[in-house]
């Protein structure tokens, strides 16, 4: 088979995978040979569906033994199917590299045989690029759930990062979904790795060239939309994850039918867009906001607010706790404010240190007054006066999800807009109206 | 009074001496591509190394390490007004001493740090967006920034590929990035400079990555406003998979 087609159906089976980064690791070219490694990552390019590539996501192979209901290499469904040799695809690496088209490899596979199988020729791909190529740039290899634990170091010792998809947000459900895979064959290997990562950063410390192991940490992904978990249930699980084995980050993918299955949504379901992008909100604030889920969601509201983002919800619930002096606030309760982010709070840190702060000078410095100014009191300005609570919520409204802006019904608008869009309203006047009735609504609550 | 001079940072150096000699600001600093006539009172200010000098020891020890990295990346801006809000900030912060550039509010030093996250910005784009076309065993690449980028591109190409002679034209700056047998250099690009055409292998990796680019999308996912918020469009001409989709 030529490497086009090869490449071209390789790509396609890798492409619902949703990790592209290339970040978490530092790593210097060197002479004699090629590539290097810069911690916040690079992206090479946007596809058209707006997500960042920034390495050459391909499998190994699709020919897969597993029977996944969700996935598209499932074993039963009718697919083109190919496999690249470890050479192959270690000089197509190259040849991308070179022209500066990627940051590196993201290496996955279908499970060709066997797990074992399958990845030893991850790994032979790996050294044939990092051994006799001396290829430093980034490699993101994903561990087989079932692999020997020999095999997952091997692999480890080789790639700079390392992820185990955990796929589904439950046990129950990955064991509807993918009979193949159990619970405990996807957390062993996580659990491997991040032992053994956190190992080899000791060892690093006390002689120099103690072997890394996956640098740049582990990752994981998991489906959203295919099962009925509550969105609280997905954002405990992540926040355990990140706790329990050190995450570098988990990845939501919203479903998109691929199969009509009893088990699964229609084939005609619209992926939940407006659902991950929230999920992805929430996870930023677990990461750099200091939030806990528990926070962000109770048991009284297990599900995101569609048409506020996760942190002005919960602000918009705590409002008696506000407003903040930016001049005097913690940095933990400067990033409580909506319109503050970790990099506004960090410059707020380093001005008012130089000079009292007032709504100019936040302003310059990035803050979004708009939303902030219901929160905050600074040099002379001691405070909205006692605003109106529906021009607060009219403020802090996410207008993607009233479809603002787009003539055409957009996948990020609130379900209840897209509802109203199919009983043949406009989109944009659909999208008023809900707005208009949720103003009221959250006014009343507030 | 409007202060004229070469374009060259240490001629913009000097005319920072002149106005801090003069303790005053002029109406506009203009190189020699922003200059027009005008009925403002303009004085010719001489590129002298010794003052550019003195300037330059000073900024360091006085204002501290960040605010001379500042002035640096902030000059690479391709902003007509960049010279006269670089010197605002320069009076402010000799006034004032080393917390200058911390102070993120500053209506003198807010310009000038969005000046750098500008310069820093397209930079950082470019690390991923330059494409490199292989040639007689030679990468070259073209590129069309908004900003001075090259000093920032030259040390994460030369690390990157430090066994790889390279050269990264920049057209809108008519400079180009060589780096050859080890050592980088700056070079004019001739005015009918162009990148020899792909032969049959470059042909067949260009083919390879733009099958790649249109398989990876997801079509379900169509969202061509996120593409260009991420990449804008006037970095398109220059990337080999975005060329045709314009």
């Amino acid at each position: 088979m030529e490497l086009l087609q090869k490449l071209t159906i390789l790509s396609d089976s890798a492409k619902y995978d949703v990790a592209c980064t290339s970040s978490g690791l530092d790593r210097a070219g060197r002479h004699g040979s090629m590539g290097s490694c810069t911690a916040p990552g690079i992206c090479h390019t946007f596809a058209s569906d707006g997500r960042c590539v920034s390495l050459l996501k391909v499998l190994l192979s699709n020919v897969c033994a597993y029977d996944c209901c969700y996935c598209v290499n499932r074993r039963s469904n009718d697919v083109p199917r190919a496999s690249f040799t470890p050479r192959e695809l270690a000089d197509l690496t190259l040849q991308f590299y070179q022209r500066n088209y990627i940051e590196g490899l993201f290496l996955s596979s279908a499970v060709q045989l066997n797990p074992d199988h399958t990845t030893e020729r991850m790994v032979e791909t790996l050294r044939i690029l990092r051994q006799e190529y001396h290829f430093r740039g980034y490699i993101h290899a994903k561990a087989i759930p079932g692999a020997s634990p020999e095999l997952v170091e091997q692999l480890g010792l080789l790639a700079d990062r390392m992820s185990v998809n955990i796929e589904l947000p439950s046990e129950r459900s990955l064991n509807l979904l993918c009979p193949d895979k159990g619970r405990k064959a996807i957390l062993t290997p996580m659990g491997q790795i991040a032992a053994r990562t956190a190992q080899s950063r000791e060892e690093m410390q006390l002689y120099r060239r103690a072997p890394a192991f996956a640098p740049a940490g582990q990752s994981t992904q998991m489906i959203v939309g295919a099962t009925p978990e509550s969105d609280r249930q997905i954002l405990r699980l992540s926040e355990g994850l990140y706790h329990k084995y050190s995450l570098k980050r988990v990845f939501y993918s919203a479903y998109i039918p691929v199969t009509e299955d009893r088990r699964l949504p229609a084939a005609d379901t619209k992926p939940p867009l407006l659902r991950e992008h929230r999920l992805y909100q929430a996870d930023w604030l677990l990461r750099f906001y200091n939030f806990t889920a528990s926070e962000i969601l109770t048991e009284e509201e297990p599900n995101f607010n569609p048409y506020l983002d996760p942190k002005c919800n919960w602000a918009i619930q705590h409002y008696g706790m506000f407003p903040v002096d930016v001049n005097t606030a913690p940095k933990e309760w400067l990033l409580r404010v909506p319109g503050i982010g970790p990099k506004s709070a960090l410059r707020i840190l380093s001005a008012r240190r130089q000079a009292q702060l007032d709504l100019e000078g936040l302003r310059r410095i990035g803050v979004v007054l708009k939303r902030a100014q219901y929160f905050i009191c600074c040099k002379g300005y001691g405070g909205s006066r006692s605003p109106k609570r529906e021009t607060v919520v009219r403020a802090l409204l996410d207008p993607m999800a009233f479809n603002a802006g787009c003539e055409q019904l957009s996948l990020f608008s609130a379900p209840q807009v897209q509802q109203l869009a199919g009983s043949g309203l406009p989109p944009q006047i659909a999208g008023r109206m809900v707005q208009e009735e949720v103003v009221a609504r959250y006014a009343q609550k507030m | 009074m409007i202060y004229r001079y070469d374009g060259s940072y240490p001629g913009f150096l000097c005319c920072v001496f002149e106005s801090f000699v003069r303790k005053a600001l002029p109406l506009a600093i203009e190189g020699p591509e922003t200059a027009q006539l005008s009925f403002f009172d303009g004085r010719d200010i001489p590129t002298e190394a010794n003052k550019a000098a003195r300037v330059e020891a000073s900024l360091a020890p006085v204002l501290g390490v960040r605010a001379e990295e500042l002035v640096h990346y902030a000059f690479l801006s391709g902003r007509p007004e960049k010279e006269l809000l670089i010197l605002r900030f320069l009076h402010m912060a000799f006034a004032r001493g080393r917390g200058a550039a911390w102070d993120y509010a500053h209506p003198d030093a807010a310009p000038v740090l969005d000046l750098e996250k500008a310069v820093r910005g397209e930079a950082h784009l470019l690390t991923g967006f330059v494409r490199f076309q292989v040639a007689d065993g030679m990468l070259g690449a073209v590129i069309r920034p908004k900003n001075y980028v090259l000093p920032l591109l030259r040390p994460h190409f030369c690390g990157r590929y430090p066994d790889k002679d390279f050269l990264i034209a920049d057209l809108t700056h008519r400079t180009a990035l060589v780096y050859q047998g080890g050592t980088a250099d700056y070079a004019e690009l001739p005015p009918d400079f162009a990148l020899p055409p792909p032969d049959a292998e470059e042909a067949e990796y260009q083919a390879l990555w733009k099958r790649f680019y249109q398989t990876i999308g997801i079509r379900e996912r169509y969202n061509p406003t996120v593409r260009r918020t991420h990449c804008p469009k006037r970095y398109w001409a220059c990337m080999t998979e975005l060329q045709d989709e314009r």
